[in-house]
């Protein structure tokens, strides 16, 4: 037990959560758009898995950060197709995003085994890249605090840094621009931004293609950052976790960044604990993320029913 | 009278009619595909298109895939007709498959007891696993996609462990239990081939659902709940038990499905990943079948088809059988476009937001 | 005067072949107020939807300030300084006033939204035209009455010229009324003009300047204010037609439902209603009169068992109802007729025979041994069906491919398939045509001769006096009169109650609640 605290007030394990909520931030994000502008986005999963298939195969021609913009551009592609069969021809919104993560859990296998030549489980062959760390040992020449610092900052994916500035900035949009009081608008209830002749259609569709991008970058992330390379299957639910994180953070910014927080730190025990405790077995320690979420949905779930209820009593 | 039966004789074909203009657009797509990215495509798309009849072998592959797709149709259109979104069945394949094991390799499985005991077991196991989602829903308002999906994960990873660690012969290092006694395998139909109880069980479930749906106070009540839980709840059905029984009754097709899946002859034991994905391929199925249990045998048939070419394609030829995804999703897309159509239509029209339709429904004021 | 705004020869007929507007002329003066008058389904909305850009003529033209012009949306509408406030506000609940106000058309300061611009806009605009609307709090928690002035905000922030109100004060209590003119006459003291729709006539006649009067979807007239007395309006109106009249209770049975000292509260324990008393007859319509929001909703809940009672007692015909079910108080003779039937009445995608069964799932006619009956079931919506005269091909039609009005049919034909002893009614003629109201209030009254005890709620207060035996008022969650329905008894009375500016002597209350 002493052994799991010291790991985990260590600056090495800082840095593990950092990587593990880096994929997790984005997606959330990329959720808390699209559910804002009041459409469930179940796809993040599929979104992310193929961005994660395309920054890789882009990275082994081109570099990283062109990886990265691709990965992005193929999620956001997908939000596109999403808004499509959504908008235009009135399909429901979750049976699409399902048939976008059927196309993504095959798909990506199929691409997978095109590139590779055959390949239908890693990119072991490709000599994909990585995004780049961001070197900050120059912090330790701060007298005191410096070596801390250092370790607590330095090395972090240059991702990780964008996603921190992703979340400033989809706060100052949903709650500073005149665009994001339409979307959240557009969200809550329809009739009233379509009545002050704003385009409704336009703005979901927008929005779903902006949350495609970011789970794209997440995807990115995922593949260039976490693990180099591509492995079928390798996001592993985390787009549904985001999912849940985005209801988990009462969909705020940053609710939500907090929500992708708690389940990156459970991630990043899953990945510490196998060390430590080796009499637990690794599945029962990989299901650790999935069971903190579905207890944290009921938990939170919860609370919110409650909180609705006081909400409508104030009224009368 | 007789025009009653000619419009539903209409609705029905242009129901039909949707569903083979998708497959027709993702045939054409795939094979698009297979041009781009085969050496000799005319092998890859003849496969594709005609080895499940290959051989009695094939044909029972491709049976055996029609069984296990019509369970998990039937799971998915009795949720969707309750209008939950519960995406389980996978979950539930699993912990089915696994209590179902259980049976097999306990003494009871060396007893003619043994197949009903593992469905009875396996369907037990599924219906509590469809429960959780249901009653966090109902009791917390928990979303019912999220935790069902990450029940998902979590039998997955929970069945896997139980194979590798205690469940696998002792120091085999295989990644399976050894294989069921004879009297726990399902009996084939045909001798030799997959072709087994499996087909008759799921022919069974589907008459099943179709009499809970259609026939039953219970059905009744659990589509007025999928039509409009408001007025279910103004008419003094207790909506947030029927959504629950909903998704707890398609959590044992689940459960059986997993029952089926080890049981069968396929495989006879109970391996690591033994679902191959086929329990999502349900949602495809539901959606065609537009959730009535009695397309759905139809609709698993036909896609059970595809299904087995494209299994076929990418052992013979250099295709992968991933490829079938393409065809999977372009199927869904557009038959869920065609569908919902006048389902909106509708509900812009009660709220009044269409102006042509809202005026000829209020006249003019 | 210079017209401003004109329709000529406006002509629409719907999709259906429902012809709304025929020949349809209307000459707005800048700076009035320009009542339109008429029934329901006379044509004022269709109207009104083609002068906002909702609708386009099929027939005639529209002139502001003597050109021609067309919308095709409403924005086009918006943009020639047209302005419109619906009866149903298209409102963000959660957020603020001036929010809403400025939603689509934001005050910017490079790409950030100039909140502090705004609420200083909001501001300027709500004192130069007397609104009285603080722009800070959020929508959702405001009174209907200043949700209505948000919406007057929104069109004057978009620099209305003319701005159209459609039946502004179906939603507002008399003196909610009184402030709304205010603001009116401020509004064309600034110079703006104001288009005016309604079927209350003193209302018109106190407010307007001029009044265009519409009949079966044709104009009859126009007049001056001044020029005209209620009755010679009331007669340009209603034409030779017959208005709606309904006949009071022959005489009514025995006390049949009982409220005693019922309180209700929300799940988290705060009070909603308490200490309502009340007797209905059998054979008599008791109406529930106050603002939406004070109790009355709340209370048909309770009785019929959608909501948990917190203290107190319901009986019917000497039984308590609290201890049952939905479906055992339906068994006891209890029906129910929800405000918005086409939303919580029925279910669409369902058959008619399915919906005409879905409150009577513990009936063994229907369904034994948990199986249904379907060809009892079949009979049943097959002779509802003949005697409410509903245009259906069959009972396995869906009910979502009938006609508005046919679905509403549905719904009164399944609460009255069988004489009920208790009706529950709420809101029964909002957002319905002529022809629908005439045959709800006949149902009614109909089940009230067939010795049904009725509940009534209605924000229409003409309604309430039309159909109402005995009426008592509801404020703040308690009843604070009631009275025996008499010609003497106006709407102005009953809303000092509603409005709570007047007590009523108890002994006076109590003999009313007998």
């Amino acid at each position: 037990m002493i052994e799991l605290l010291m790991t985990v007030f260590s600056a090495t394990f800082f840095v593990t959560v950092i990587r593990t909520t880096t994929p997790l931030l984005f997606a959330t994000m990329g959720g808390l758009i699209a559910d804002l502008s009041g459409a469930l986005n179940v796809a993040l999963e599929g979104m992310m898995l193929i961005a994660a298939l395309t920054a890789v195969i882009v990275s082994v021609y081109a570099p990283w950060y062109v990886a990265v913009l691709s990965g992005m551009s193929a999620g956001a592609l997908l939000g596109a197709l999403m808004a499509l069969f959504h908008l235009r021809f009135k399909a429901d919104i979750i049976l699409v995003g399902f048939a976008v993560n059927i196309l993504a859990a095959g798909g990506t296998v199929f691409a997978l085994s095109q590139a590779t030549g055959g390949d239908k489980g890693t990119s072991i062959n490709l000599q994909s890249k990585a995004i780049p760390a961001l070197d900050l040992s120059l912090l330790q020449a701060i007298p005191g605090v410096g070596p801390l610092l250092k370790s607590l900052l330095s090395g972090h994916s240059l991702l990780s840094w964008l996603a921190v500035l992703t979340v400033i900035a989809v706060w100052f949009f949903l709650y500073r621009t005149p665009w994001g009081l339409w979307l959240r608008g557009v969200g809550e209830y329809p009739a009233a931004p379509e009545a002050a002749g704003i385009p409704v259609n336009k703005v979901r569709a927008l929005s779903l293609i902006a949350s495609g991008a970011l789970v794209g970058i997440g995807g990115a992330q995922l593949a260039m950052f976490n693990y180099v390379g591509f492995t079928r299957d390798m996001t592993a639910g985390r787009g549904f976790i985001a999912l849940g994180a985005v209801l988990l953070g009462a969909r705020h910014p940053v609710g939500a960044m907090l929500a992708a927080l708690l389940f990156g730190v459970f991630e990043a025990l899953s990945i510490v604990m196998p060390n430590l405790f080796n009499w637990i077995p690794s599945e029962l320690i990989q299901t650790i993320p999935f069971v903190v979420t579905i207890l944290a949905l009921v938990l939170f779930s919860y609370r919110a029913q409650r909180a609705r209820q006081l909400r409508t009593l104030s009224k009368i | 009278m007789s025009t009653l039966a000619n419009q539903r004789g209409a609705a029905f074909l242009r129901e039909v009619g949707r569903a083979l203009t998708a497959l027709v657009i993702a045939l054409i797509v795939a094979l698009i595909v297979i041009f781009v990215t085969s050496a000799d495509p005319g092998k890859a798309f003849s496969t594709l298109a005609s080895a499940p009849l290959s051989s009695n072998r094939t044909m029972g592959l491709w049976i055996d895939d029609v069984a296990k797709l019509t369970l998990t149709g039937l799971a998915f259109s009795l949720v969707f007709q309750a209008r939950q979104f519960s995406m389980g069945v996978q979950g539930q394949v699993y912990v089915g498959g696994l209590f179902a094991a259980f049976v097999a390799m306990s003494p009871l499985g060396a007893t003619p007891f043994a197949i009903p005991l593992g469905m009875l077991a396996g369907m037990l196991a599924g219906a509590v696993y469809g429960f959780v989602p249901g009653y966090a829903k109902a009791r917390f308002g928990a979303s019912e996609i999220v935790s069902s999906l990450m029940l998902n994960y979590i039998a997955i990873l929970v069945v896997n462990y139980l194979i590798r660690a205690h469940l696998a012969p002792a120091g085999s290092g295989q990644l399976m239990t050894a294989k069921f006694p004879d009297a726990a395998i399902f009996p084939a139909i045909i001798p030799g081939t997959r072709f087994d109880l499996g087909i008759a069980i799921a022919l069974v479930a589907t008459v099943i659902v179709w009499f809970l749906l259609y026939r039953t106070n219970w059905g009744l009540k659990l589509r007025l709940v999928g039509h409009n839980p408001k007025f279910a709840e103004y008419a003094g059905i207790r909506a947030s038990f029927v959504m629950v029984s909903a998704m707890t009754v398609a959590g044992s097709l689940g459960g059986l499905l997993g029952s089926v899946f080890v049981q069968g002859r396929a495989f006879g034991n109970l391996a690591q990943n033994f679902d191959g994905n086929l329990a999502f391929e349900g949602i495809l199925i539901a959606i065609v079948a537009r959730s009535r249990p009695l397309a759905v045998p139809f609709v698993a048939l036909a896609y059970g088809y595809l299904r087995q070419g494209a299994q076929l394609m990418g052992i013979r030829t250099d295709v992968p059988t991933e490829m079938i995804a393409v065809v999977q999703a372009i199927i869904i897309l557009l038959v869920a476009s065609s569908f919902s159509l006048p389902g909106k239509a509708l509900f812009k029209r009660l709220l009044g937001q269409s102006p042509a339709s809202a005026a000829s429904a209020e006249a003019a004021k | 005067m210079a017209a401003v705004l004109e329709a000529i020869s406006i002509g629409k007929t719907y999709p259906g072949g429902t012809v709304a507007n025929d020949g349809v002329n209307l000459s707005v003066a800048a700076g009035e107020v320009h009542a339109v008058v008429g029934e329901n389904g006379a044509g004022k909305s269709t109207l009104m939807k083609i002068l906002f850009g909702i609708e386009q003529p099929d027939k005639g033209e529209l002139r502001l300030e003597g050109k021609p012009i067309s919308f095709a949306n409403p924005r086009e509408a918006i943009d020639n300084g047209i302005g419109m406030v619906f009866q149903h506000f298209s409102l963000v609940p959660s957020f603020s006033v001036y929010e809403n106000v400025v939603l689509g058309s934001e005050p910017r300061n490079g790409v950030r939204f100039d909140r502090e611009k705004a609420i200083a806009q909001v501001r300027a605009l709500s004192e130069k035209f007397r609104l009285h609307v603080d722009p800070l709090p959020a929508v959702g928690d405001l009174p209907v009455g200043q949700q209505q002035r948000v919406e007057i905000l929104k069109a004057l922030y978009r620099d209305a010229r003319i701005l159209i109100l459609d039946e502004p004060t179906a939603v507002l209590a008399p003196q909610e009324v009184e402030e709304l003119f205010v603001a009116v006459r401020a509004l064309v003291e600034q110079g703006r003009t104001v288009i005016f729709i309604a079927h209350k006539l003193p209302e018109v006649l106190e407010i307007s300047n001029r009044i265009t009067v519409m009949r079966g979807g044709k104009t009859v007239g126009q007049v001056n204010t001044k020029d005209v007395t209620e009755d010679s309006l009331a007669t340009m109106m209603v034409g030779r037609e017959i208005a709606l009249r309904v006949d009071r209770a022959a005489g009514r049975g025995d006390v049949a439902c009982e409220i005693k000292a019922l309180k209700i509260t929300s799940d988290t324990g705060s009070t909603i209603a308490e200490d309502l008393n009340l007797q209905v007859h059998a054979g008599e319509i008791l109406g529930l009169v106050g603002v939406e929001g004070n109790g009355q909703a709340e209370l048909l809940e309770a009785v019929a068992g959608l909501r948990d009672v917190a203290d107190g007692a319901i009986y019917l015909n000497g039984e308590s109802l609290r201890p049952l079910s939905v479906i055992e108080r339906r068994a006891r003779g209890l029906a129910s007729i929800p405000e918005d039937r086409l939303a919580r009445g029925l279910a669409a995608g369902a058959s008619i025979a399915e919906n005409m069964v879905a409150t009577r799932l513990a009936d063994r006619r229907y369904v034994r041994h948990g199986l249904l009956d379907l060809n009892a079931i079949k009979a049943n919506a097959q002779a509802l069906i003949e005697r409410f005269s509903i245009r259906a091909g069959g009972p396995a039609f869906a009910v979502g491919t009938l006609s508005g009005g046919n679905m509403q049919k549905v719904v009164v034909a399944r609460e009255l398939a069988e004489q009920p002893k208790l009706l529950l009614v709420n809101q029964p003629t909002r957002g319905v045509d002529l022809g629908a109201t005439q045959f709800i209030w006949k149902s009614l009254t109909k089940a009230r001769d067939g010795g049904a005890a009725v509940l009534l709620s209605s924000a229409d207060l003409s309604e309430l006096l039309a159909l109402s035996d005995r009426l008592v008022v509801f404020y703040r969650g308690r009843i604070v009169a009631a009275f025996h329905n008499s010609d003497d008894l106006t709407p102005e009375t009953l809303g000092t109650y509603m409005l709570g500016l007047n007590t009523q002597e108890p002994e006076t209350m109590r003999a009313a609640l007998q």
